[in-house]
């Protein structure tokens, strides 16, 4: 086989994505800020920040903290609400040619409802990611989205008000992921996301405190990745519907690993704060990585490690 | 326009003990690079333990030989690593970022610089702007320091024609007690006999900078800018982690807070004193 070009398009329920990098919300803002790095048309996809129907203030400060390998953030889901992002920040993503997800959140079911349908007839947005699994805010999220019934409560009412593609983003903070994952799916949603971060605390030992103001916060970096890929893995036989996974993705290795794990597409989280370009370069060094194996199409490598 | 850069170390050196300076060669962010503003730095590219980059302040420009320089303080894993890098070898930078210090548009006048610590290294280069701006007799600087061997950019800003008075907290040399107190007998012998507007650029520990805005507000300076320092994840806008209480409500907030917050890394990290909510 010569060194042809490999197709890397993957399909994540309606969105068509051009190859198989996103970027994970919070991660990216609503792009802007990275616009000065490289043309995000070159992404498969870009998730922006969580949005809320209001504006959210978020979190004390401090709200970061760098661990080992990793980070701590508890930003507490921070955004200027849902007629900013509409008005404001989608006018800016649509001129690239990239398919939008949006990252929705909320305090109660009625809220990601609301958000929901509002974005789901606003024209340049191309899929929800419903986020039921940040462990920094003390309404709703992870309230929701470490029971079965709670994702199942708001999934339905998602659907209920829009044909958008929904993607339920997955805490990693819950027993079992894989009931939590057929849940998500058996009320509606198209695909799923997953690992969102994991709950944490760090300490200063000179002050005897906690670093962060909220106390708790969410781990990200490299530090989580076996554990991403052990759940993508483990959700991914139980499924059948696309995954998008995350989880300390630094690099097109890191990202191939969660693709032979059963990821049909990955998200670049932390890594796009040590590496402005990381997604880009991601998406380069996978093609390489298909052209030395001799591997015509991206999806002829998903799910290959476990099957 | 901020970039991701592949800087070659032309030298690092310690200036006072646990005060390195390092001189980069990056034309780009030599010849971009605003007062106030800073670069992101990626101190090793082969462990992920830091995984952070650090932020630094630019310390000086030398746009005709494509460099600038670092003035900064070992505190830490990142910084102990910084200092290994030698000669010769290249790391990953990205800036300028942030949004630097507004050097007015009055050829009249009165700047004063107030640094506290390390808070010097940003305040150097706004030194040199200003002097090349407006000339250096209405520039004044006030830095304060721990004792005699942490005082910082002394000479550099004598070398460079700058009015310079320090404090230190030990007595050990110049004012023996708070650069505030050198910043309020400034004002309380300037002010009645000056009539032309007075401008106060800050950069320390924040409890120095609070009554630094205190000084000024009370005085009734027409400027009074600060460099904020939080902790950074991104640098870049989009994390929202470093964010500082900033006074009147977002627009579309109707809950009734008065206050909104913004990001120190790109909304600052230079902010007007008086719409800082101190906490």
């Amino acid at each position: 086989m010569g060194l042809t070009t490999p197709d890397l398009s993957v399909n994540i329920g309606k969105i068509k994505m051009k190859n198989p990098v996103t970027v994970a919300s919070g991660t990216f803002g609503s792009g802007q800020e990275m616009a000065d790095f490289y043309d995000l048309g070159r992404l498969g996809a870009i998730t922006v920040k969580g949005t809320s129907l209001e504006p959210w203030p978020g979190n004390d400060y401090p709200r970061t903290v760098e661990t080992s390998s990793g980070m701590l953030n508890a930003i507490g889901l921070q955004n200027d609400g849902l007629d900013a992002f509409v008005n404001e920040k989608l006018p800016f993503l649509r001129q690239f040619d990239v398919p939008v997800i949006v990252n929705v959140v909320g305090q109660s079911v009625d809220e990601y409802a609301r958000v929901s349908e509002v974005l789901g007839k606003t024209e340049g947005v191309h899929g929800l990611e419903l986020n039921v699994s940040c462990p920094n805010v003390k309404k709703g999220c992870l309230a929701f989205g470490n029971s079965p019934e709670g994702i199942a409560e708001v999934v339905s009412a998602v659907r209920s008000v829009t044909d958008l593609t929904l993607i339920t983003k997955l805490s990693p903070n819950v027993t079992d992921v894989v009931s939590i994952a057929k849940t998500a799916v058996e009320a509606g949603s198209d695909a799923l996301s997953l690992i969102n971060t994991l709950l944490g605390v760090a300490i200063d030992p000179w002050q005897k405190k906690f670093r962060l103001a909220n106390i708790t916060g969410g781990l990200s970096g490299p530090a989580i990745k076996p554990i991403a890929l052990r759940m993508v893995w483990q959700v991914a036989q139980a499924v059948d519907v696309p995954i998008i996974g995350m989880g300390g993705i630094m690099n097109a290795t890191d990202a191939v690993e969660f693709m032979l794990a059963g990821a049909d597409a990955v998200a670049v989280g932390t890594g796009n704060f040590v590496n402005p370009m990381a997604a880009v370069e991601i998406i380069e060094g996978i093609q390489e990585y298909l052209m030395s194996t001799n591997v015509s199409d991206i999806k002829q490598i998903v799910g290959v490690v476990g099957k | 326009m901020k970039g991701i850069y592949n800087c070659e170390v032309i030298a690092q050196s310690e200036v006072s003990p646990g005060v390195i300076r390092s001189l980069l060669r990056c034309p780009e962010i030599a010849c971009q690079a605003q007062p106030g503003q800073f670069v992101n730095v990626q101190v090793s590219a082969t462990t992920t333990d830091p995984l952070l980059r650090r932020p630094f302040s630019v310390h000086a420009v030398y746009p005709s030989e494509g460099l600038f320089s670092l003035l900064y303080v070992l505190v830490g894993k990142g910084t102990a690593m910084m200092t290994k890098i030698t000669s010769g070898e290249n790391i990953s930078v990205v800036g300028p970022l942030g949004r630097g210090f507004d050097l007015g548009n009055s050829p009249d006048a009165q700047h004063i610089l107030v640094a506290g610590g390390c808070g010097a290294a940003p305040l150097h280069f706004l030194s040199d702007r200003l002097c090349a701006l407006w000339g250096c007799k209405n520039v004044k600087v006030l830095v304060g320091s721990r004792s005699k061997d942490a005082v910082l950019c002394e000479a550099e800003f004598i070398s460079h024609g700058v009015e310079v008075e320090v404090s230190t907290d030990d007595g050990t040399y110049g004012h023996h007690g708070l650069v505030t107190e050198l910043l309020k007998r400034h004002l309380d012998s300037s002010l009645s006999t000056l009539h032309s507007p007075t401008r106060i650029y800050s950069c320390g520990p924040n409890a120095m900078m609070r009554e630094v805005a205190r000084i000024a507000h009370e005085a009734g300076v027409s400027s009074c800018q600060v460099s904020l320092e939080n902790n950074m994840a991104c640098g870049l806008g989009v994390c929202m982690g470093c964010v500082q209480k900033i006074k009147g409500a977002v627009p579309g907030d109707t809950s009734g807070t008065d206050w909104h917050r913004e990001r120190v890394c790109k909304d600052g990290p230079v902010f007007n004193a008086e719409d800082i909510i101190w906490d």
